[in-house]
C-alpha cells in the first residue's frame, strides 16, 4: 500500500506523519450554445503527506504515484524550516456511518448522461427557442485514504453527480444569464425540476422593472442567501478568530443575528455535497451549530488552529471549510412572504460578490438576478441595480424565513446547504 | 518526449484532428499569516490532457498517470466519436516545431526554502511592526516551474518552459470594528530577484492598510472617475476584454449583432489591444496552448470594434483570423478562449490635466478584484481619493464601480500619457472554472464620466 510506504519512510526520520491519497475518476458532458459541445474522462490521482519533524511541520504534494521518496524528501526539507506544530495527529476513533456512495451510479454512462442534458435543454427551448440553452451533468468515483503514524487509517469510496441547466438570453444590449445546479452524492436528481426552475427565473424576468433608489425589505432566495453568509463564513474561520481579524471573535454565546435564524454545519445529511465522516487531517466530522436562535455556537478550527487557540478540531480539514450549511425552516410560505411586502426586491445572483472587504460583512454588489416585488407580486427583473450594506446588519435585521427550502452546491457556489427564502427587513439599494 | 508524442498520437484513427499536451510542474510556498509562518511546503503535478475533434464535437481525456498515453488517446478519440454529430470548423494553421527555454535572472530553484522563508519574515515583520493597529498581515510567495509538452495530429511540436514567481504582502489593520486590508504584488516570469527589495512596498500596503481605517467609506454616486494605469488594466480586461473573447459570440446571433466589427464603441481616442508578445507580459507566451503563434491584436482602434481574441474553433466559425489566444490553467482543462496582455494604449493627457475641471470625483486606485455579466461589470479598487475642485483630495475606502460596458466605453473622454503594468494581478483571472490564469493587465489613467459608484448613499 502506497499510503504506508509513506508513513514508513517518513517515520525513519519524522516523529510525525500523516499522508492523504486521493483517486478519482470523472466522466463529464458539456452543452453549450445549444449543442453537446464536449465529453470528457479525467483520471485523477494526488498524494498529501505532512510531517512533523522536531516540532515543526512540513507538506509536500504529488500528482506522481511512482515519486513517493520524491514527496517524503520534500515534506522532510520544508519540516526543517516549518512552523511549530502546536497539535499532535489524531487517534484512531470511532466514526460516524455515512451515506456517500451511491451504487446506482456506477453503471451511469456518458449516452445516459448526455439524454438527461438533452431533456433539460429541450425544456428551455420549448420555453424560448431565443435563449441559447446549456448543460452539464458531472459523475465522480472517488476513493480517499487517509493515514497517520498512530496507527490510524481510514478509507472512504465516494460518489458525486453535479446537474446543472441554465442559458442566456440577448435582448438588444441586454443579456440575461440564468443557471440551476445541483450537487450531491446520489443517482436520483429531478431533472425536470430543475429545467422548470430555470425556466421560472426566466419566466419572472420577461418584464424589466423600473426600481427607485432607497432602502426597502428584500428577499434573498436560497441561492441568493450566499451573499449573507460569506462574510459569516469568513468570520467563523477558526484562523481569523486566532488571528484577531474576525469581528466575531469574542462574540460566542452572544446573540449575533435574529433570534428566527438557526444554522446547522451538518457533515452528516445523506448523501449531501459535503458529506463525510472524517476530514484530510484524520479528524472524524460532527455536527457543529454555528448559529442557534441567533446566538453564535462554534467556530471551525483545523489541527493547527485548533491547538493554537486551545480549542478542539471541528473536522473542517486544513482549509476549514464549511460542509452542509443547513438553516432551519421558518413557518411562513415564501408566497405569503412576497405576499406580505408591498415594495421590495427578490435577490438570486450577484456580480462582485467577495470583493471589498467581505470579512467586516459590508457588501455591495450588482444584481444579476433581481426581481421587483409591488404589492406582494413579482412584476419583473430589476437592471443596473445595487445592493449594499452589512451582512451581520442584515443577519440581525430578518423578518421572515420561508417554510420551503432549497439545497444550493455546485462548482461556483460558495457554500453547500440547505437554505429558505430570507427576508431582510431593509437593505440600500441603488438604482442607476 | 517528443517521440513519445507522436508515437501516441498515431494510434489515433476515424478522427479528424487530436493533439496531446503534458506538463511537469514543481513549485515552492512560503505563507506567513500573522506573526506565524502559516505553511511552507513543495508540490510536484504531473499529468496531461489529449482532446480529439470528431464532426464538431470534442473528446477529452485527462490524466495524471502519463504511463499509457496510447490508452488515453483511444479514450479521447472514443468520447469524441461519441458526441460528433455535426461540422467541425478549426482555422488551418501552419504546422510548428520548436523549444521555448526559460530565461531566469536569479533562478528560483537554486534559492534554498530557507532563504525564501528569511525573506518573507522581514516582510512579514515590516507590516507587523509598521503601527499598533496592524493586526494581522499576510505575506504569500509562490513559485513554480513547469514544462509543457504539445504535440497535435497536424505536426506540431512546442515544448515551453514557464517560471512563475508571485508574492502578495497584505496588511489587516483594525480599530474598533472596523477592519482594512491593503495589499501589494509583486512577481514575474523572469525569476526570484522579482520579490527581492520589496521591503518598501511591504511597508506602503501596511501604511495604506492603517490610512484607511480613518478614512470614510465613499458616498455611492454617480461621478467622473479617474482609476489609476492598474485599475484602467482591471476595467479593460473586466469590462471589455471578456467581451472579445470570441467563444462568447461565436455561437450566439445576438452577441455577434452587438459585437459588429467595425461599430463604434468609443470615442476615437481609445485604443484597446491584447497583445501576447509583450516583453515581460505575464500573460506573454510565444505561442498558445494550440500551437498558434501569439501576437498584437487591437480590439478598439480609434473607437471602432476591429478585432477580437479566438482559438482555431472560434476562428474557423467567425470567419476570421486566428490570434492566438486559445489557453488553459492546466492540464486538467482544455484551452479556451482567453486574454494574454490586455492594454488600453496610451494617450497625451497628464494627470493634472485631466483632474483639473472636475469638480467633485473619485480617483480610484488599485483593484481587489473584478466581474463581469458581459454587459455589466463590477470592480473594486484597492482604495480611493475624492476628487474636489480639481485637487486630489480625502482618502475613501469601499471603493466599488459598476456599470455598463458599452456606456461605460462612450464614457471614457480622456486617456493619460502613462501607460503602466500591474505588477501582478491579485489572484490571475478566472473563467468558468478555469482559475487563476495568468494575464498581463495595463493602461494609462483615464477619465470616465458619469460612472457609478456602488456604496451606502
Amino acid at each position: 500500500m502506497i499510503i504506508e510506504q509513506i508513513i514508513e519512510k517518513a517515520s525513519q526520520k519524522a516523529q510525525g506523519v500523516q499522508a492523504l491519497l486521493l483517486t478519482q475518476e470523472t466522466s463529464a458532458v458539456d452543452f453549450d450554445n445549444d449543442r453537446l459541445k464536449s465529453a470528457q474522462s479525467s483520471q485523477r490521482t494526488q498524494i498529501e503527506v505532512k510531517v512533523i519533524l522536531d516540532g515543526k511541520v512540513g507538506i509536500s504534494t504529488t500528482t506522481d504515484l511512482r515519486d513517493i521518496d520524491g514527496v517524503v524528501n520534500r515534506a522532510l526539507e520544508a519540516a526543517e524550516f516549518g512552523s511549530p506544530a502546536h497539535f499532535e495527529l489524531p487517534e484512531a476513533q470511532a466514526l460516524e456511518t455515512v451515506k456517500i456512495y451511491d451504487p446506482a451510479l456506477l453503471p451511469l454512462q456518458k449516452p445516459e448522461m448526455i439524454r438527461m442534458g438533452q431533456q433539460m435543454m429541450d425544456m428551455i427551448k420549448t420555453y424560448n427557442p431565443e435563449i441559447l440553452a446549456g448543460a452539464a451533468v458531472y459523475k465522480t468515483i472517488s476513493r480517499v485514504e487517509y493515514a497517520n503514524s498512530r496507527g490510524v487509517h481510514y478509507s472512504a469510496d465516494h460518489t458525486d453527480f453535479q446537474v446543472s441547466t441554465g442559458g442566456q438570453l440577448t435582448r438588444g444590449t441586454d443579456i440575461l444569464f440564468v443557471s440551476q445546479s445541483l450537487g450531491q452524492k446520489k443517482r436520483s436528481v429531478d431533472t425536470e425540476e430543475m429545467a422548470t426552475q430555470a425556466i421560472e427565473y426566466f419566466r419572472m424576468a420577461e418584464n424589466i422593472a423600473p426600481i427607485q433608489s432607497g432602502d426597502m425589505p428584500v428577499i434573498f432566495t436560497p441561492k441568493g442567501f450566499i451573499a449573507l453568509l460569506l462574510s459569516l463564513g469568513l468570520a467563523v474561520d477558526g484562523k481569523s478568530v486566532y488571528l484577531g481579524a474576525s469581528p466575531l471573535r469574542d462574540k460566542l454565546g452572544q446573540q449575533i443575528a435574529s433570534p428566527n435564524l438557526t444554522l446547522i454545519d451538518d457533515p452528516f445529511v445523506e448523501y449531501g455535497p459535503n458529506t463525510g465522516a472524517f476530514d484530510n487531517e484524520g479528524v472524524p466530522r460532527k455536527v457543529n451549530p454555528i448559529i442557534e436562535k441567533g446566538v453564535l455556537r462554534n467556530f471551525v478550527y483545523d489541527l493547527d488552529t485548533a491547538g493554537r487557540v486551545g480549542a478542539k478540531p471541528t473536522g473542517h480539514g486544513s482549509s476549514r471549510s464549511l460542509t452542509n450549511l443547513v438553516v432551519q425552516p421558518g413557518n411562513l410560505p415564501y408566497e405569503a412572504m412576497l405576499r406580505n411586502i408591498k415594495s421590495g426586491l427578490l435577490v438570486h445572483e450577484f456580480l462582485g460578490l467577495g470583493q471589498g472587504n467581505p470579512i467586516n460583512g459590508e457588501f455591495s454588489v450588482n444584481l444579476l438576478l433581481g426581481y421587483k416585488i409591488e404589492n406582494g407580486k413579482l412584476v419583473g427583473r430589476v437592471k443596473n441595480t445595487m445592493l449594499a450594506g452589512n451582512a451581520f446588519a442584515a443577519l440581525r435585521d430578518i423578518t421572515a424565513i420561508s417554510r420551503e427550502r432549497e439545497w444550493v452546491s455546485g462548482p461556483y457556489s460558495w457554500f453547500s446547504g440547505l437554505f429558505p427564502y430570507i427576508q431582510v427587513g431593509k437593505l440600500s439599494v441603488t438604482a442607476k | 518526449m517528443r517521440d513519445r508524442l507522436t508515437e501516441a498520437l498515431k494510434s489515433a484513427h476515424d478522427i479528424e484532428y487530436v493533439d496531446i499536451r503534458l506538463e511537469d510542474k514543481a513549485n515552492t510556498w512560503v505563507n506567513f499569516r500573522g506573526p506565524d509562518l502559516d505553511s511552507i511546503g513543495s508540490a510536484r503535478t504531473v499529468g496531461g490532457i489529449v482532446r480529439a475533434l470528431y464532426k464538431g464535437g470534442w473528446g477529452y481525456a485527462t490524466f495524471n498517470d502519463l504511463a499509457d498515453l496510447t490508452k488515453r488517446v483511444a479514450e479521447a478519440c472514443e468520447t469524441a466519436r461519441l458526441i460528433g454529430t455535426g461540422t467541425t470548423y478549426f482555422a488551418p494553421v501552419e504546422p510548428v516545431v520548436d523549444v521555448v527555454k526559460a530565461s531566469l535572472v536569479k533562478d528560483f530553484r537554486q534559492v534554498p526554502l530557507a532563504e525564501k522563508k528569511a525573506l518573507m519574515e522581514e516582510y512579514n515583520q515590516i507590516i507587523l511592526g509598521y503601527h499598533k493597529s496592524i493586526q494581522a498581515s499576510s505575506i504569500r510567495y509562490s513559485d513554480s516551474f513547469k514544462t509543457i509538452w504539445f504535440a497535435n495530429s497536424e505536426g506540431t511540436y512546442v515544448e515551453e518552459e514557464v517560471p512563475d514567481v508571485n508574492l502578495l504582502t497584505a496588511a489587516i489593520g483594525r480599530e474598533g470594528d472596523i477592519v482594512q486590508t491593503a495589499h501589494e504584488t509583486g512577481g514575474g516570469i523572469d525569476g526570484f530577484q522579482s520579490v527581492e527589495c520589496f521591503h518598501d512596498k511591504a511597508r506602503l500596503a501596511a501604511q495604506k492598510a492603517v490610512e484607511l481605517l480613518a478614512a470614510p467609506p465613499v458616498t455611492g454616486g454617480k461621478y467622473s472617475v479617474v482609476t489609476d494605469p492598474i485599475l484602467t488594466g482591471v476595467f479593460t480586461h473586466e469590462a471589455f476584454g471578456h467581451l472579445s473573447e470570441s467563444d462568447f459570440v461565436y455561437e450566439n446571433p445576438r452577441m455577434q449583432e452587438i459585437m459588429t466589427l467595425g461599430k463604434r464603441f468609443g470615442s476615437e481616442r481609445l485604443n484597446i489591444i491584447d497583445d501576447g508578445t509583450v516583453p515581460g507580459g505575464l500573460g506573454t507566451h510565444p505561442y498558445d496552448y494550440e500551437g498558434v503563434p501569439t501576437r498584437k491584436n487591437y480590439l478598439i482602434k480609434e473607437g471602432i470594434l476591429v478585432g477580437r481574441l479566438h482559438s482555431r474553433e472560434t476562428a474557423a466559425k467567425l470567419k476570421e483570423p486566428v490570434t492566438g489566444n486559445a489557453r488553459a490553467v492546466h492540464f486538467q482543462h482544455p484551452p479556451i478562449v482567453r486574454m494574454t496582455n490586455t492594454y488600453i494604449e496610451q494617450g497625451t493627457v497628464p494627470f493634472d490635466e485631466m483632474i483639473k475641471d472636475i469638480k467633485l470625483g473619485v480617483y480610484a486606485l488599485k483593484a481587489i478584484g473584478g466581474e463581469t455579466a458581459m454587459e455589466m461589470f463590477t470592480f473594486s479598487a484597492g482604495y480611493g481619493y475624492m476628487i474636489r475642485d480639481g485637487k486630489v483630495a480625502e482618502l475613501v475606502r469601499d471603493v466599488v464601480l459598476t456599470g455598463n460596458v458599452f456606456e461605460t466605453l462612450h464614457n471614457i473622454d480622456q486617456i493619460g500619457n502613462d501607460l503602466g503594468w500591474d505588477s501582478n494581478s491579485p489572484g490571475g483571472c478566472g473563467k468558468y472554472d478555469q482559475h487563476p490564469l495568468r494575464v498581463g493587465l495595463g493602461g494609462p489613467h483615464i477619465r470616465i464620466q458619469n460612472c457609478v459608484v456602488g456604496g451606502q448613499q
